[in-house]
C-alpha cells in the first residue's frame, strides 16, 4: 500500500488536472462565445439602417435618452429584432444540441428531422385558416412540434429508439409535414399565402413582442432545468445499456429531454419561422470549440445566438435587398450539411 | 448455498422468441464466473436479464433475496455493474471523463462530485492500469487499451458484483488474456464477484473458478472448469468433437478438435 501511495498521488493529481482542464476550457469558450454575442448585439444595435453611438443605445435602452427619433430607432426598431434573433438563436442551439446528443448523430437536429416542419404547419393553419395571432400561434406551433415528434417516436419505435432509424423516419415526417403546408397554401387568399411564405424562409424581425417575450420566459425556465438534466444527458451518451446499469431510467430521461427541446423549437419557430441550420451547425461548432468538454449545452445555445445575429444582421443590411435572415442561415448551413453527409459515414466506423 | 445473485425459473426472450427458457443459476459469491457455450444458445441474454435490462417473461432474477424488478435502479446500479459487448461513447470523451461516469449512482442532483468519487475513480484507474491514460481521448485508443477504460468505469461504479459481456471480442490472444488477468487479480483482490460471458472455452478454464455451460436457453453443465469440461459436453454443447487434455501450464482442460474425417 505504501508503494503505491506517490502513484495515487500522482493520478489523482492527474485526474484533476484532466477535469480542471475540461472546466477551463468550457469556461473560457463560454466567456468567449457571450462576449461576441455582445459584440454582434451591439453591431446590430448600432450599426443597423440607423448609424448610433454605443452610448446613445445604452441611454436609450435604459430610459436615459431624450432623443424621441433614437428612442424609436433603438426601442421600437432595432432591439425588438436583436432580442428575437438572440431568444430564436439560443432557443435553437439548446434544442439542436439536445437532439444530437440524445440521438447521438449530428444529423439529428430538429430543423432536420420533423420538428420544426409540424410547428410550422400548425403555425401556418393558424396564419392560414383561424387568422390567429398573439397566443395563438405560438400555443399552435408547440403542439405541432409535440405532434409531429410524438409521430415519429412511435413509428421510429422497435425496442427503443435508434438514431438512424429516428432520422429517416424524421426525414419522411418532415416532408409530409410541408406537403400538408404546401395545402394549406394553396387554399389561402394571396395576402395570406405572401404572409405564410415570409414566414416558412424563416425571419426574425417580423414577430411580434408576445411571442418574442413567450419564447424568454421558456428559455429562463428550460436553461437551468436542461443544465439540472444534463446529469441524465451525460449518462444516456453512453448508450441505453450503459445508462440504465448506471441507474439511469433511460426511456423517461429521454422523454423529458427531448420533451424540453421540443417546446424550445415549437416556440422559436413561433417567433422565426422553421429558421433552417441553426440548430443543424450550432452544437458541432460548440463541440469543436470545446474539444474535450464537448456536449456543453450553454456553448451551444450562445453559438445559436450568435450565428442567428449575424445571419439576421447580413440579410437585413449587407444584401442589397432586405432579406428573410433564413436566406442566410440556409447559405451558411447547406454546403456544412453537404460536408457533414459526405464525411458521416467514414467516421462512423 | 445461494449467492447474491441469482435467476429462478426464468425465461427471456425478443419478440416473439423465448432465448432463455425457464432457467436456474446461482451466481457464487466472490468467484469468477464464465458462462459458455455456443452461439445463440442465450448467454448475453441471461447477463442482460440479470442485470435487469431485460425484464423476464417469467420467473425472477433475485439479487440479495428481493427480485431485481421490484428494486430501484439506482439501488440496484450502487451492488450490480455490466459491461455491455459494444459500449459506446462520445467523440472527444477522455479516459478520465468515461472512467468518472461511472459514478453516477453515486451522485445526486446537487452533490455531484466527491472525495469518495475521486477516490474510486483513482483506484479504478491504478486496478487497470489506464492511469497514464487519463488525459487521452478514448477514440485514439488501442482495443485493449480501450476495453480496459470501458472496464476501469465499470469498476469506478464500485459495485459487488460486475457482469461483462464479452469483454474479450475485439482483441487479439495477448490482450484477451491480459485482460483475463486483471479481471482475476481484481477478482483475489477485492472479492468482487465477477461474471463473464466469454467465446473461447480454453481460456474460460484456464481463468475462471466456476463454468455455466448453455445450450438453447438451459443450463447444461455448471462447475470448476476441472469437473465439468469433457469431451462429452464440448460435443453436447458446441457439437464439435474433441479431445480434452490438460493445459501444459495451469493444469485446466484444454479442447483440442478432433481429426473430422
Amino acid at each position: 500500500m505504501s508503494v503505491l501511495a506517490p502513484i495515487r498521488a500522482d493520478l489523482r493529481a492527474d485526474l484533476r488536472a484532466d477535469r480542471r482542464g475540461r472546466r477551463r476550457r468550457s469556461l473560457i469558450v463560454n466567456a468567449a462565445l457571450a462576449a461576441i454575442v455582445g459584440l454582434l448585439l451591439l453591431i446590430t444595435l448600432t450599426m443597423g439602417s440607423v448609424r448610433l453611438s454605443a452610448r446613445q443605445v445604452v441611454l436609450s435602452l435604459l430610459g436615459l435618452m431624450d432623443n424621441d427619433a433614437v428612442n424609436f430607432v433603438v426601442q421600437d426598431i432595432q432591439w425588438p429584432q436583436a432580442k428575437s434573433a438572440i431568444a430564436t438563436g439560443l432557443a435553437l442551439g439548446l434544442a439542436g444540441t439536445l437532439f444530437q446528443q440524445l440521438l447521438r448523430n449530428p444529423l439529428a437536429s430538429p430543423d432536420f428531422v420533423g420538428i420544426s416542419s409540424g410547428a410550422s404547419v400548425a403555425a401556418v393553419a393558424g396564419i392560414v385558416i383561424y387568422d390567429f395571432g398573439g397566443l395563438g400561434i405560438p400555443a399552435l406551433a408547440v403542439m405541432g412540434a409535440v405532434v409531429s415528434s410524438v409521430l415519429m417516436y412511435v413509428l421510429a419505435w422497435k425496442d427503443g429508439i435508434n438514431g438512424y432509424r429516428f432520422i429517416l423516419i424524421g426525414i419522411g415526417v418532415s416532408t409530409f409535414m410541408y406537403g400538408l403546408v404546401g395545402y394549406l397554401l394553396t387554399h389561402s387568399r394571396l395576402e395570406e399565402a405572401r404572409e405564410a411564405m415570409h414566414w416558412l424562409i424563416g425571419s426574425v424581425g417580423q414577430s411580434g413582442n408576445t411571442e418574442v417575450n413567450l419564447l424568454l420566459g421558456a428559455l429562463a425556465v428550460l436553461v437551468p432545468l436542461s443544465l439540472v438534466l444534463r446529469r441524465l444527458l451525460r449518462s444516456l451518451e453512453l448508450g441505453d445499456d450503459t445508462a440504465r446499469v448506471l441507474g439511469t431510467h433511460a426511456e423517461t430521461a429521454r422523454l423529458v429531454l427531448i420533451g424540453v427541446a421540443v417546446v424550445l423549437t415549437g416556440l422559436a419557430t413561433a417567433v422565426a419561422g422553421p429558421l433552417i441550420f441553426v440548430a443543424l451547425v450550432a452544437g458541432p461548432i460548440a463541440d469543436r470549440l470545446l474539444g474535450s468538454a464537448a456536449g456543453g449545452l450553454l456553448a451551444a445555445a450562445a453559438v445559436g445566438a450568435a450565428v442567428v445575429l449575424a445571419s439576421d444582421y447580413v440579410a437585413v443590411n449587407l444584401m442589397p435587398t432586405q432579406l428573410p435572415t433564413g436566406v442566410v442561415t440556409g447559405a451558411v448551413g447547406a454546403p456544412y450539411l453537404l460536408w457533414l453527409l459526405a464525411t458521416t459515414n467514414r467516421e462512423s466506423t | 448455498m445461494t449467492g447474491r445473485l441469482s435467476a429462478r425459473d426464468l425465461s427471456l426472450g425478443y419478440a416473439d422468441r423465448d432465448v432463455v427458457k425457464g432457467l436456474d443459476v446461482d451466481i457464487l459469491d466472490g468467484r469468477l464466473t464464465a458462462i459458455v457455450g455456443a452461439n445463440a444458445c442465450g448467454k448475453s441474454t441471461l447477463l442482460r436479464g440479470m442485470a435487469r435490462l431485460l425484464k423476464p417473461r417469467s420467473g425472477e432474477v433475485v439479487l440479495d433475496g428481493t427480485p431485481v424488478t421490484e428494486l430501484a435502479s439506482r439501488e440496484v446500479a450502487k451492488v450490480l455493474g455490466l459491461l455491455p459487448q459494444t459500449p459506446v461513447a462520445p467523440d472527444r470523451i477522455t479516459v478520465g471523463d468515461l472512467v468518472s461516469r461511472g459514478r453516477h449512482p453515486h451522485q445526486g442532483w446537487f452533490r455531484q462530485w466527491s472525495p469518495a468519487d475521486e477516490e474510486a475513480v483513482v483506484a479504478a484507474l491504478a486496478a487497470t492500469e489506464t492511469a497514464d491514460l487519463v488525459h487521452r481521448p478514448v477514440q485514439e485508443l488501442s482495443g485493449g487499451q480501450r476495453q480496459r477504460a470501458w472496464v476501469a468505469m465499470a469498476l469506478a461504479q464500485e459495485t459487488d458484483l460486475l457482469l461483462l459481456d464479452e469483454p474479450t471480442t475485439f482483441l487479439d490472444i495477448n490482450h484477451q488474456v491480459e485482460l483475463l488477468r486483471l479481471l482475476r487479480d481484481l477478482n483475489r483482490r477485492t472479492g468482487r464477484t465477477i461474471v463473464l460471458v466469454l467465446h473461447d472455452l480454453n481460456l474460460a478454464c484456464r481463468y475462471a473458478d466456476h463454468v455455466v455451460a448453455m445450450a438453447d436457453g438451459h443450463v447444461v453443465a455448471e462447475g470448476p472448469p476441472t469437473d465439468v469440461v469433457t469431451a462429452a459436453l464440448v460435443e453436447k454443447v458446441f457439437g464439435l468433437a474433441c479431445v480434452v487434455v490438460p493445459d501444459p501450464v495451469a493444469g485446466t482442460p484444454m479442447i483440442v478438435p478432433a481429426d473430422g474425417s
